[in-house]
């Protein structure tokens, strides 16, 4: 589903950000992007979205070669994959409701699929009393959590979140983890960055550690914590 | 592209202007503004080309003067050939006894001496009157050139001064509202390139979540032509105000001189033509241009 091989993404400003990263990442799984501040999660993310273009090597997304595809193309890859931006990127003019509701009429999705469709949504991440705020009237864990409606509410193979529980109190945090792990059991493959050690310890999955650009562990089951000095790094 | 995007485009682009009130209303009002500019010169400009040709259309007459030995009917066939004409508004036959009565005025008390002439001697002759002053020169040198056409003359010596003034007058009115209208344009596309410019953090979210470059543009477009709309709206009652007030005011005489305005009516067309083809225009397609920077993310 997401394959990087031997990637390498040096910014414009010379700054290395990832060095000889090789990572698959199959349909069903669920697996954390770990690591410390600056330490390249983020930029994986991008280049799977193509915000960013790779310096070297392939990284293929659901079929597309995000290196070499055309650029008119981007949105088809794009649609294919749900997203929780770190920064959210709420549409700051359009209310909640409608901000979830832009990702279907992008896909132009049915009015009455969406009719349906986005009260649903906005009722799993508890968010059905906000629907006709303004992001700029919500709080940072309502922005994320709206956010995450929308990377959800077309139901995609794929979904991406950028530190999706940053902003929320534990028990959102929770829900929110939950939530993901659910979709999950469902069959979509999710990828998630963070530097929670609390839940990627209680969850066991997949923990991709990063330091400085490169991949120092891949572990199923794994801990945020490398308690197994012998760890396999599988591929 | 499916019905529903439309309609969800149309209707987005409506809502849009409509909740950037501020903007909206910045832009609505630049847009005024200069189509006003524009507007007041155009009806200035057009008005002094209309007091030109009033001017010129009184002394706007040429004469025919037939051969003396033509027959009546060969007179009537040229008669025709004139009519046909296309700059033709007018033609008058003058017979032969009218020209003689001219004659004998001309020479007023020695009109005697023409006393118990046959007036056959004299040519028949039609006076023509031309649509447009422009055109006289080459109308009489056609006419020149027609059977049975003896010679051609004007009533009046200073009518080709006069063309040619009338002339000079339009080419430099064009040339000023080739000028206003680029400035206009300059200034509304700019203001669609700021509101834009407010927005691009916008455009580039709808990019990152897998928009079409032109499902994001088309509801800016909708939302640019919108307000040019409202600004060419805007502007035609405001010009279509005062204009008929002004020309109700000097048309009383307030001014002393009687001096005649066109009818409103009669350049409603323009007015309204040039503001809403501007207007809509260059906002749609600015907005659609101005957008195009922040789509490459
Ligand atoms: N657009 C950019 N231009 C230049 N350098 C960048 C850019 N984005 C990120 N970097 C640099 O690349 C490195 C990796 O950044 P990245 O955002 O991937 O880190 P991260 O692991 O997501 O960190 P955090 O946990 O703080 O979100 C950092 O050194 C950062 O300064
Ligand atoms: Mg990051």
């Amino acid at each position: 589903m997401v394959k990087f091989e031997n990637v390498t993404k040096l910014y414009e400003n010379g700054t290395l950000a990832l060095s000889g990263v090789n990572l698959k990442i199959n349909k069903g799984d669920f697996a954390f992007f770990i690591g410390p501040s600056g330490s390249g999660k983020s930029t994986l993310i991008k280049l799977i979205l193509r915000e960013e273009e790779t310096t070297e090597g392939d990284v293929i997304v659901n079929g597309f070669n995000v290196s070499t595809m055309r650029r008119k193309d981007i949105p088809h890859l794009r649609r294919s994959i749900g997203v929780v931006f770190q920064d959210f990127r709420l549409l700051p003019g359009k209310t909640v409701y409608e901000n979830v509701a832009f990702a279907m009429q992008i896909v132009e999705a049915m009015p009455k699929e969406i009719r349906r469709r986005v009260p649903m949504i906005l009722g799993l991440v508890g968010l059905s009393k906000k629907a006709s705020a303004y992001p700029n009237q919500l709080s940072g864990g309502e922005q994320q959590r709206v956010a995450l409606a929308r990377a959800l509410v077309n139901n995609p193979a794929l979904l991406v979140a950028d530190e999706p529980t940053g902003n929320l109190d534990p028990e959102t945090s929770w829900g929110i983890i939950k939530l993901l792990n659910d979709i999950n059991q469902m069959g979509t493959t999710i990828i998630v960055a963070t530097h929670e050690k609390s839940i990627v310890d209680a969850m066991k999955k997949r923990v991709i550690a990063l330091s400085k650009g490169e991949i120092i562990r891949d572990q199923e089951k794994g801990l945020y914590e490398n308690e197994d000095k012998n760890h396999e790094i599988h591929n | 592209m499916k019905i529903r995007t439309t309609k969800y485009i149309i209707k987005d682009g409506i809502i849009n202007a409509y909740r950037n009130k501020l903007m909206s209303l910045a832009s609505i009002i630049i847009v005024t503004a200069s189509l006003l500019v524009f507007g007041i010169f155009l009806l200035i400009s057009v008005n002094i080309k209309y007091k030109i040709d009033d001017v010129m259309q009184k002394q706007l007459q040429i004469e025919v003067y037939c051969d003396s030995k033509l027959d009546e009917t060969q007179v009537d066939s040229l008669e025709v050939q004139i009519q046909k004409n296309q700059y033709v508004s007018d033609v008058r036959k003058v017979t032969k006894e009218e020209a003689l009565e001219r004659c004998k005025k001309l020479l007023e008390e020695n009109g005697k001496i023409l006393e118990g002439y046959d007036q056959s001697f004299l040519p028949e002759s039609f006076i023509i009157k031309i649509k447009d002053p422009e055109h006289i020169k080459s109308v009489v040198e056609d006419f020149k050139k027609l059977q049975g056409v003896d010679d051609v003359g004007f009533l009046e010596d200073n009518v080709v001064e006069l063309s040619s003034i009338s002339y000079w007058t339009r080419i430099i009115s064009i040339l000023i509202l080739i000028i206003l209208l680029s400035v206009s344009i300059f200034i509304i596309s700019n203001t669609i390139k700021l509101t834009v410019f407010a927005r691009r953090r916008e455009i580039n979210i709808m990019k990152y979540i897998g928009a079409t470059d032109l499902f994001i543009r088309l509801p800016f477009i909708v939302e640019g032509i919108i307000i040019g709309f409202i600004g060419a709206v805007i502007s035609f009652v405001i010009t279509y105000y005062f204009y008929t007030t002004i020309e109700g005011q000097v048309s009383k005489g307030i001014v002393g001189e009687n001096f005649n305005f066109i009818d409103i009516n009669s350049i409603v067309l323009y007015v309204i033509g040039s503001y809403f083809i501007i207007g809509t225009m260059v906002g749609g397609i600015g907005s659609g241009i101005s957008i195009r920077k922040y789509l490459h993310v």
